[in-house]
């Protein structure tokens, strides 16, 4: 304890520290340096209210080595960023985002972009502190009343003791010979220390250690197991008094807390009493007429066409040939050695087709048939029957002729 | 109130202050400037007429011709419209350090007016309806195509030229304002042109950046009617900043050597501009990587289309050498501030941005004519070699009858003076 105590000095008894010149203006400090920096001193400073244009070139300061650290950083930033990206997508957690590949460097390249600026900020800040020695908590210009006016509207200038070319008596001669406003001493500061404040250190390193409480506890729960029911912090959120889907329920007799809907019943819209129109069937077997509802018109058939674009074309092709894309891209896969087995869509084409009744093709598309899905549920009735139409009409193309158009349509084509 | 005024004047540059300074620079063009003008002329003259000759040898109905031309055009036009917009914002942003090489901008924006005679050939596609260039002038496949159809409101003939005399009317009377305004200056004096230069800016500003982004979506966006990309003016507005400041960093290092603004233009000011380069170098490629970013993640077949037919054959190859030449190259040689400080070395770096720039538009506009990949052909260059040359000349006939520095422009003084460190 004793080390810490220690009996205040006098700034008369105490060493010195430096020698202070004080300027008014820019032009005198700025003259000033080139001599200071011309004897050879090293340990020396200037300190101004504002910067001064040529004060580096004329204290003879070497350029900063701060773009190389920030570079560096930059750098660094980068390399983080791919190898966190890498390593989290393609080895710890690989998972397919639309369609993407695992590794697929435009959707990495913002996250490379922002940690490359975050590192060099980063880098740039800490990098100026400590090429600067900031925080610096106490220095003896502190002590200094007149210093002051350095942020206010005085050129100061300081030469340490600790300069090896510093000498009593000519580094005063050198200064006075540079027509200082005031030339004055400044002893070494021994009240204040000069290290970080107790409270700021222990500060740190409280939450430093406070910080890393919360990965603590992360580590703890992946490495430990535990019969102790979780903590409910907000009890009424967790149990509401209310029956979920797939749960039971004591209130009925069959314990489901899913009502089924009572004998009989029909929601809205979803009577289908025409079999024709919604099961393609008359009198049990598949119909060979189109359903009464069923307008036989351009529109239909246009309709059909765009419905057949959207939901058929990508397997079966736009002429139904059974050459869509993705059986193209499925048939090179295969080829490749890539895919496995790929059972090529059927050529609508075909005579066994053309014979079908339509109320088959429907109940094909409604419930689906060998490899094909069901589409029942996302093509409504009306259009399932517009795109029979439109195959109908894909089928007829087939062995169109000259003779089929009318002799003014016929002139028209000529 | 002693120590304030003490201060007000200290904190400011030390020395210096607003007011009028005395120039003892050669700030006249002299002879070399009629050599190059009538060399530049007479070369641009030439190779129009050999571009002519060259268009009716291939025989292709002036298509090779007319993309050729379009992107010599769209280089030419992206010097001087970044010329005005950099005047526009030194007015903006009453920016201090740029007094002493605004003059050379004003000059530059002239050839705005050039600009506006050189866009007659593609104007006339476009009244004579001739879809040699824009295929939304062809009625049959407007009209057959429901996206299309949509927009015929937009792209149509005479809409298009409606929009064309607005364009150049507006960006030929801006740039003779900042001009003639500055020339009075120069004679009489007086601080009342800089309040209505400045005052002009912010209206000027906005209007600019809506005419860049519908004259950028309506010269190139439209080669590709179904295509549209949000950010297209952004990424042409780019390239213009990119090549002003390459054209500024150049022209102030011919005048140099002739002895022209020796005094006046000092490192520091090469050091902003390359500042400017390098700054707009990444803005490229941020804009040009957010735009294929969205379309690449969304991947929608009428997006996509527009990039799958600059990824097929060559063209893939010429994408990805963009990456490197046009943004990791300018990036690295442009970081360091000695080469932004040395003439010699920025110039090297103004005239490799301002060819990858020429690359960049090329790569916009020819993939909607040379489908699968890319082909080259002496028109690419006699086109560039005769717009280039021709404005080249245009702004050297305005030059030489005025001041290549705004003489009593209030803040000159600090101009001249200014340090960046």
């Amino acid at each position: 304890m004793s080390e810490d105590q220690h009996s205040p000095e006098t700034p008369e008894t105490a060493p010195l520290h430096g020698v202070l010149a004080e300027y008014n203006t820019p032009g005198e400090i700025l003259e000033a340096a080139r001599v200071i920096r011309d004897a050879g001193y090293t340990k020396w400073d200037t300190y101004t209210p504002f910067p001064v244009h040529g004060i580096d070139a004329a204290m003879g300061i070497k350029m900063t080595r701060l773009p190389w650290i920030v570079l560096c950083a930059a750098l660094t930033g980068l390399a983080t960023a791919i190898l966190l990206q890498w390593w989290t997508n393609v080895i710890d957690y690989p998972f397919v985002i639309s369609g993407k590949p695992m590794w697929s460097i435009p959707a990495n390249v913002p996250v490379m972009f922002e940690l490359t600026v975050l590192f060099s900020a980063f880098a740039a800040l800490g990098g100026m502190l400590v090429l600067n020695n900031l925080p610096l908590p106490s220095h003896p210009l502190d002590l200094k009343e007149r210093f002051a006016k350095s942020t206010d509207d005085k050129f100061f200038l300081l030469i340490t003791a600790a300069d090896p070319v510093f000498d009593d008596k000519d580094t005063r001669e050198l200064l006075q010979s540079t027509h200082p406003a005031v030339l004055d001493d400044v002893p070494e500061d021994r009240q204040t220390s000069d290290k970080l404040p107790r409270f700021v250190v222990y500060g740190m390193i409280i939450l430093t250690v406070a910080a890393l409480i919360p990965f603590a506890f992360f580590a703890k729960a992946r490495m430990t197991q535990t019969r102790d029911p979780r903590i409910h912090v907000i009890w009424d959120m967790d149990f509401q008094p209310k029956y979920k889907a797939q749960r039971e329920n004591p209130l009925f007799e069959d314990h489901r807390a899913m009502r089924l809907p009572l004998d009989g019943t029909v929601a809205v819209g979803h009577l289908k009493t025409d079999d024709h129109l919604n099961k393609g069937l008359v009198d049990g077997v598949f119909a060979r007429t189109f359903p009464r509802d069923i307008t036989p018109s351009s529109e239909t058939i246009e309709r059909g066409q765009e419905r057949f674009g959207i939901y058929c074309a990508p397997c079966h092709g736009y002429s139904g040939a059974g050459d869509g894309m993705v059986h193209k891209r499925a048939a090179a896969l295969q080829e490749a050695g890539v895919a496995g087995s790929w059972v090529p869509p059927t050529n609508l084409q075909q005579q066994t087709l053309y014979e079908q009744p339509v109320g088959q093709l429907f109940d094909s598309i409604t419930n689906g048939v060998r490899n094909m899905p069901a589409y029942g549920h996302s093509v409504s009735v009306e259009d399932r029957w517009a795109i029979i139409m439109y195959l109908r009409a894909l089928q007829r193309m087939r062995v169109a002729s000259l003779g089929d158009l009318t002799p003014e349509e016929r002139s028209a084509l000529k | 109130m002693a120590t304030n005024t003490t201060k007000s004047e200290s904190t400011g540059h030390h020395g210096p202050h607003d007011g009028g300074a005395d120039v003892t620079d050669n700030i006249k063009l002299g002879p070399e400037g009629d050599y190059v003008m009538k060399l530049a002329g007479g070369i641009g003259l030439g190779f129009l007429v050999v571009s002519i000759g060259l268009g009716a040898a291939a025989s292709d109905g002036f298509k090779q011709f007319f993309h050729s031309y379009l992107v010599a055009f769209m280089w030419g036009l992206s010097i001087v419209l970044g010329a005005l917009y950099w005047i526009t914002l030194q007015h903006l942003v009453n920016s201090k350090w740029s007094v002493v090489i605004r003059r050379i901008a004003e000059l530059l924006a002239q050839g705005l007016m050039l600009m506006g005679v050189l866009a007659l050939p593609i104007l006339a596609t476009v009244l004579k309806h001739n879809d040699v260039l824009y295929p939304w002038l062809n009625h049959d496949l407007m009209h057959g195509n429901h996206v299309l159809h949509g927009k015929a409101g937009y792209l149509n003939g005479p809409f298009f030229l409606v929009r064309m005399v607005i364009y150049f009317g507006f960006w030929t009377l801006l740039a003779r304002f900042y001009l003639k305004r500055s020339l009075h200056q120069d004679s009489t004096g007086g601080d009342s042109f800089q309040s209505t230069m400045a005052k002009a800016a912010p209206p000027s500003m906005i209007a600019f950046a809506l005419t860049l982004t519908f004259a950028a979506i309506d010269l190139i966006m439209t080669l590709d009617p179904m295509w549209f990309s949000t950010i297209f003016g952004v990424y042409y507005f780019a390239g213009c900043v990119l090549a002003v400041h390459s054209t500024m960093a150049l022209s102030l290092f011919w005048l140099q050597s002739n002895g022209r603004l020796v005094k006046s233009v000092t490192s520091e000011h090469y050091h902003d501009i390359g500042k400017m380069m390098f700054a707009f170098t990444v803005f490229w490629a941020y804009i040009a990587f957010a735009q294929f970013m969205l379309i690449w993640y969304a991947n929608i077949p009428e997006e996509t289309q527009w990039y799958a037919k600059r990824f097929e054959g060559e063209w893939l190859a010429v994408s990805y050498l963009q990456i490197i030449v046009h943004f990791v190259i300018p990036f690295f040689f442009l970081l360091s501030r000695h080469i932004k400080r040395n003439p010699k070395t920025l110039v090297m770096g103004a005239v490799w941005i301002l060819l990858v720039h020429f690359l960049d538009l090329h790569w916009l506009i020819m993939p909607n004519f040379h489908r699968g990949g890319f082909s080259f052909h002496p028109l690419d260059i006699t086109t560039l070699l005769a717009v280039g040359c021709l404005l080249a000349a245009f702004i050297l006939f305005r030059a030489k009858q005025v001041n290549l520095l705004a003489t009593k422009d209030p803040r000159l003084k600090r101009s001249l003076a200014f340090e960046n460190i």
